[in-house]
């Protein structure tokens, strides 16, 4: 009987283990919650963007921020 | 391709060292956003975002890069592949989601510490994202930390088909 490579004597997979169905669980739901929070505007607007003012182009205005103490 | 057993050590010595030292730099930037947060002198607020760019790109994207690029060639240099064994391959994932977002970030953070030095005043306003995705980025850490030391069993399908096919020629060969 001639060896081949991939054959019929070869064991079954085992399936998939629990704990990577868990993660790949909870990494789904991180995943889409962090999608929702975006672009739903829940979490304001995402990157640079959301410190420009909203009038200004370019940003001429500094955001400074009110409750800072300048010493 | 396999790598010897001394240049296999030597790889792996330097992916925990930059892998780690990601960690600790997420640490020492976090630190940094909660004093920044919590802080009521300007100066201090200021100095923090500064401190935070120059972590990000001097300290942070280097390490990310270097164990991101020192997994891969771990992972195809050595018997565990990159495919083959699922937590090598959530670690992959992880590593290349979170370099992605730091990449992304970073900007943002350079636009933020320019800002506070160009200002008399400090901008907060950012600083609830960078707990948030500096927070992000070192859970992902801990948990490919985690997946290192633990290395839970489980072979992928593609992992387990390689490995009888590796199996058989040795079968064939003995006694």
């Amino acid at each position: 009987m001639s060896q081949t490579h991939v054959g019929p004597d070869r064991p079954p997979y085992p399936g998939t283990p629990r704990w990577v169905k868990v993660f790949g669980i909870i990494g789904i739901v991180l995943v889409l919650l962090v999608v929702i929070i975006m672009f739903t505007g829940v979490g304001g607007k995402h990157g640079p963007g959301r410190h420009i003012p909203s009038g200004g182009a370019g940003g001429q205005t500094p955001p400074i921020e009110h409750g800072v103490q300048q010493r | 391709m396999t790598m010897r057993p001394g240049l296999r050590k030597f790889v792996l010595t330097v992916h925990v060292i930059s892998s780690v030292g990601w960690l600790g730099a997420v640490v020492a930037y976090l630190g940094l956003a909660v004093a920044a947060l919590t802080s009521q002198n300007a100066q201090t607020v200021r100095a923090a975002w500064i401190a935070m760019e120059l972590t990000g790109w001097f300290v942070i994207v280097p390490l990310a890069l270097a164990s991101l690029l020192i997994g891969l060639v771990n992972g195809l240099g050595t018997p565990w592949g990159l495919f083959r064994h699922y937590w090598v391959l959530f670690k992959l994932l992880l590593t290349v989601f979170a370099t992605s977002i730091l990449l992304l970030h970073m900007p943002t953070v350079s636009y933020l510490a320019g800002v506070a030095a160009e200002t008399d005043g400090a901008n907060v306003f950012g600083l609830r994202g960078e707990l948030i995705h500096a927070g992000g980025g070192l859970l992902v850490l801990l948990v490919t930390a985690t997946l290192s030391v633990y290395k839970p069993r489980g072979m992928t399908p593609y992992g387990w088909r390689k490995e009888h096919e590796q199996r058989k020629p040795s079968l064939s060969n003995s006694p």
